[in-house]
């Protein structure tokens, strides 16, 4: 296991060299500047945006969720999951269509009315899973009052 | 941070898929980097003629289903970036900072890479050499991971090691995972991570321990009502809904990642594949609009040539090593023409299959007396651009679907595509299906 590991980290460390090498001999220093700003960016957007956005919406949801039984949780927790990763790619193709397209065969769709029209349809799809689990509990729970009264 | 999702089993199941992913990319990505600029001596496949098409459909496809699999793998690692200690020593921080580049490199391939598809370019670096050299720091940075996690890795690469018999993650300290044990029973913290948890949980502020689990609507599984194990019972804790919870815990997550894979690959897919065309929401192309009905990535107004692709006096110029000719429309097809099906696959990612009808590459360099097994290079009339000039080598120049192109679906190539000549090869990048052409020169 040990010598494994040896190899494993020595030739990953040779290729990250060659992928240097690469970009030095093909990027511009100024560009490589850029490029670093953009890497450095990266790394800041993860740690200090999205994980502790992800760590409150969690936190939301784990409240939220609370009185809800397992399996609605699961449907709002892959929609709501759905739902941001559609609209992180989406969003880009939006801005580079407002941007202004080369031709009109490039990004040809009205983007914004799909994205608002998918959205929508995983919202319903939400609510009708919580109207669904909120009757389903009432029914059990009434179910559970009358045979205790009886 | 601790959740029933962030351990080093999901780790190792999210990390699996995102890194055969990642060697999809890099394989499909050095194939296309190989096409366009080859090392010497090198020969192509030319059939399948859709290789290319499908080689690079996958490039954009599975890079695209990257992009939640980044997030999941990234949200399941989440609370060893706020781990205590930050750094134990030097080796933990060289570990550290290599997961820095890995994460940077992944985040900036994906995100420039899909930006690219929309041929949109805000960056201050050239795409195609950025995206190449990443490709490499991506791929070193994934083997030093797996060399540094191998122990973690190989503990938890099997379900029936990582979990007890109720359904519960098995913490292991001795591998060197850097994720905390998770604990539905545990004590909360004190300070303020307590009091949020707290209210997350919707737990009064005096209480010590977390709520007892309520969940008497979902009939417990048969197999599920066995008796604690000696595992729990050792550990003094018999509860054995907490595997139940854990379990269907671990399921919603795994649930949501298919559910985003799923839908970002099925709604963008159909720009490369026959299969999801009718599903084709996101894509940043579609099949079957545009000139002669196929779309178009450069224009003739954008590559500069409206006036000298369409001059009465065009001509093609055909140079062989001992005669050279020139050739007008109408002589061309004198030469008699040929019809081939073959796909346009551009390195963004979208193909459509055409119907072409042109001279024969082969009949050309015949018409000079030079061998169609020939090294030709191509010469556009555009003014500028990295692709004016495109080399051939002997293996697309003497097959016979290598066509000069003077038709498209049926019509007169469209000034997009190519008036008033233009080349189609098999297997090969749209950006090497030369259009406006000027000029054929071969070179041995």
């Amino acid at each position: 296991m040990r010598a494994a590991r040896i190899v494993l980290v020595v030739v990953g460390v040779l290729v990250i060299a060659f992928g240097a090498y690469v970009m030095v001999t093909t990027v511009r220093p100024n560009r490589i500047g850029g490029l670093a700003t953009w890497l450095l960016g990266a790394v800041i957007l993860h740690d200090a945006i999205l994980s502790p956005f992800v760590v409150l919406v969690g936190l939301g949801l784990r409240r939220a969720g609370r009185a809800l039984r397992l399996w609605v949780l699961v449907v709002v927790q892959a929609a709501v999951v759905l739902g941001s990763v559609l609209a992180l790619v989406v969003l880009p193709e939006i801005a580079a269509k407002h941007h202004g397209a080369k031709n009109p065969t490039v990004v040809p769709f009205d983007y914004t009315t799909r994205l608002l029209v998918v959205e929508g349809a995983l919202l319903l799809v939400v609510v009708a899973v919580l109207v669904v689990g909120w009757l389903t509990a009432r029914r059990n729970s009434r179910v559970v009052e009358t045979t205790t009264i009886s | 941070m601790a959740s029933p999702n962030r351990n080093a089993r999901s780790a190792v199941v999210v990390g699996r898929l995102l890194g055969i992913a990642f060697l999809i990319c890099f394989g499909t990505g050095v194939y296309s980097h190989l096409l366009q600029d080859p090392l010497p001596g090198m020969r192509f496949p030319t059939r399948p003629v859709q290789l290319y098409q499908f080689t690079q459909g996958l490039h954009i496809t599975a890079g695209i289903a990257i992009i939640p699999l980044l997030l999941a793998k990234l949200n399941t690692v989440m609370p060893a970036l706020a781990q205590d200690p930050p750094v134990r020593n030097v080796l933990h921080f060289l570990e550290r900072a290599s997961i820095a580049v890995f994460v940077a490199a992944s985040i900036v391939q994906v995100a420039t890479g899909l930006v690219n598809t929309f041929q949109w370019y805000p960056w201050p670096f050239p795409f195609r050499q950025v995206h190449y050299a990443l490709a490499y720091v991506i791929i070193g940075s994934l083997v030093i991971h797996i060399g540094a996690k191998l122990r973690v890795i190989s503990r938890y690469w099997r379900k029936r090691d990582s979990y007890d018999a109720d359904g519960r993650f098995v913490h292991d300290d001795t591998v060197g995972s850097e994720l905390p044990a998770y604990d539905a029973t545990a004590a909360y913290p004190r300070g303020i991570t307590g009091r949020v948890m707290r209210w997350a949980d919707g737990a009064g502020p005096g209480r010590a321990s977390r709520p007892e689990p309520t969940e008497p609507t979902e009939p417990t599984e048969p197999t599920e009502r066995t008796e604690p194990t000696e595992r729990t019972e050792r550990a003094g804790r018999p509860d054995p809904t907490a595997g139940r919870r854990e379990r269907i815990a671990r399921r919603g997550f795994f649930t949501g990642i298919a559910a985003a894979t799923a839908g970002v690959v099925v709604l963008t897919a159909g720009q490369s594949s026959k299969l999801a065309e009718p599903f084709n929401v996101f894509a940043p192309r579609k099949r079957h609009i545009g000139p002669n009905g196929l779309p178009v990535n450069r224009t003739a107004r954008a590559a500069g040539v409206l006036a000298t692709a369409t001059a009465a006096d065009w001509s093609l110029t055909v140079a062989g090593p001992a005669v050279t000719r020139m050739f007008s429309r109408a002589e061309l097809v004198a030469l008699g023409t040929t019809e081939a099906a073959l796909p346009i696959s551009c390195v963004e990612g979208w193909s459509q299959m055409a119907t072409w009808k042109g001279v024969r590459m082969r009949d050309l360099l015949r018409a000079v007396q030079a061998d169609p097994s020939s090294h030709v290079r191509v010469t556009s009339l555009e003014r500028h651009g990295g692709y004016r000039i495109m080399d051939m080598g002997p293996e697309y120049a003497s097959d016979p679907t290598t066509l000069v192109a003077l038709e498209l679906n049926g019509a007169t190539l469209d000034l997009d595509h190519g008036f008033p000549a233009r080349i189609i090869a098999p297997g090969r990048p749209g950006v090497l299906q030369t259009k406006w052409i000027a000029k054929i020169e071969v070179l041995s």
